[in-house]
């Protein structure tokens, strides 16, 4: 993944599912040209699809890469680990 | 929800608004009527859709049948069926709002900020397709939407498939509305396209509210607590209100607040005539809460008006000076005189105020005066000042 804002990247879309890149970039705290490129680079390697509705662009995990399915769950179990107990 | 120790009630959320019964007595004939009109949806429905119009008086359970069709319907299974029901003036009449929160039943993160109407329903569509799911649409309150968009929206949502040639027909609507009039403000094919199936719901006899009640009291109140006198009673009054089921539920469970209160072991009809003379009941609590938050300072001022003033009527130009009284001290900026004749249209519309044209001497101007309909303006300040709370 090689980079911190592309992590936070698929940490978001590992909670929220599918995502516009505006909506990622805010989430993300980064500007939509440089997020944009994020999301192209992952992408291109097979991590992340997207899908277009008129003018809108969602971004999810490829569900057809076993490697995007195991960063996702890796992200998930990651996540459940940093989770306070009760 | 939990019974109160030593209540009358089982179980109250049988007598909410929202609360769709099992059965819906008397509805029996509509709700196969309904059927036949979807029947197709369940043989082949790649090929068309369907428009229905439900039409009734206020209490007559057009929403009740919508929804149990829709529930029924879509558990039959078979074909994916999705059942989605707004109420248009929930979403002020806009189609935009509308057709977001439709989208939001399919796709609760998709972005919606900077579509227009048209986009999000081609959105729509294109979700529907990927799902492969056919929607009924309800609109209930449907005249919100005609008075607020007009034809234009209306056309949009009823000939969808033409710009669709060759793809699947995925929205069948079904319009609630109280009179077919309102249709009538509709340009000539806007008004084609949707008058071709419809169900009228009759106002309910005296005995049929016996029934209606007599179900929901087996359902929400322990065995024993409402005896026939008091459901008999209940539908009488229902009945002198229009047929009013709606009404009758409320007046039950009020009914049924009132032995409560006292630590009565049985809703006697005494605790129907009390439920019944606090005037407040007149208004059905939900039409308040869905008025939005300068509606409800309007119709606040207007109590505070006929709470302060011993006069029967108020002027309108009285009123806005009030309501511009209820806007300082909520700290907002008044509407102008036109939204506010819109409010007051609404009000009407419902039943909360009422209005009259009165004619100068001479037959030189005309001054639209304002009066409550047998509404304690004491009671319904309170209960807006702790909705506004809510806020």
């Amino acid at each position: 993944m090689g980079s911190r804002m592309r992590l936070k990247i698929l940490r978001i879309l590992t909670r929220i599912g599918e995502l516009n890149v505006s909506e990622i970039a805010r989430r993300v705290g980064g500007d939509h040209k440089t997020v944009k490129e994020h999301l192209k680079i992952l992408e291109e390697n097979g991590i992340l699809q997207h899908k277009t509705y008129g003018r809108i662009c969602l971004y999810r995990f490829n569900p057809n890469s076993p490697k995007a399915m195991a960063i996702q769950k890796f992200i998930e179990e990651w996540e459940s680990l940093e989770k306070p107990h009760a | 929800m939990l019974p109160r120790l030593g209540s009358v009630f089982k179980d109250e959320s049988k007598l909410d608004i929202s609360y769709v019964p099992r059965r819906l007595p008397h509805r029996e004939k509509e709700l196969r009527i309904l059927f036949e009109f979807f029947s197709f949806l369940l043989r082949d429905p790649l090929r068309m859709t369907q428009k229905v119009l439900i039409v009734g008086d206020v209490g007559t359970g057009k929403t009740a049948l919508a929804q149990k069709f829709g529930e029924d319907i879509t558990r039959l299974g078979g074909v994916n069926i999705k059942y989605v029901h707004v109420n248009c003036r929930q979403y002020r009449g806009s189609l935009f709002l509308l057709l977001s929160n439709v989208l939001s039943a399919f796709h609760p993160s998709f972005p919606k900020r900077g579509l227009s109407a048209e986009e999000l329903l081609n959105i729509l569509l294109q979700v529907m397709d990927e799902q492969n799911v056919y929607t009924i649409l309800t609109l209930d309150e449907f005249e919100s939407l005609i008075d607020k968009e007009g034809s234009e929206a209306v056309y949009k949502l009823t000939r969808l498939q033409e710009s669709r040639i060759g793809k699947p027909h995925r929205i069948s609507l079904i319009c609630i509305l109280k009179n077919l009039e309102f249709l009538n403000t509709l340009d000539a094919s806007t008004r084609s396209s949707l008058q071709s199936n419809i169900v009228y719901l009759e106002r309910y006899t005296q005995d049929q509210l016996v029934d209606i009640l007599n179900d929901r009291v087996q359902i929400a109140f322990n065995p024993n607590t409402v005896p026939d006198d008091t459901v008999n009673l209940i539908a009488e009054l229902a009945h002198s209100e229009g047929g009013n089921a709606r009404f009758a539920i409320e007046l039950l469970w009020r009914a049924g607040k009132y032995a409560d209160a006292e630590g009565m072991r049985v809703v006697t009809p005494d605790c129907v005539r009390k439920a019944a003379s606090s005037t407040f009941a007149m208004i059905r609590k939900s039409d308040l809460v869905q008025l939005n938050f300068h509606e409800k300072l309007f119709l606040l001022s207007i109590a505070r008006f006929f709470k302060e003033n011993e006069e029967a009527y108020a002027s309108l130009s009285e009123i806005e000076q009030a309501y511009a009284i209820t806007c300082e001290e909520y700290g907002v900026q008044p509407y102008t005189h036109t939204q506010l004749w819109n409010y007051l249209q609404n009000l009407s519309a419902l039943g909360i105020v009422k209005k009259k044209v009165s004619i100068a001497e001479g037959g030189r101007g005309r001054t639209t005066l304002v009066y409550l309909p047998s509404i304690s303006a004491s009671e319904l300040e309170k209960e807006l000042v702790e909705l506004l709370e809510k806020n």
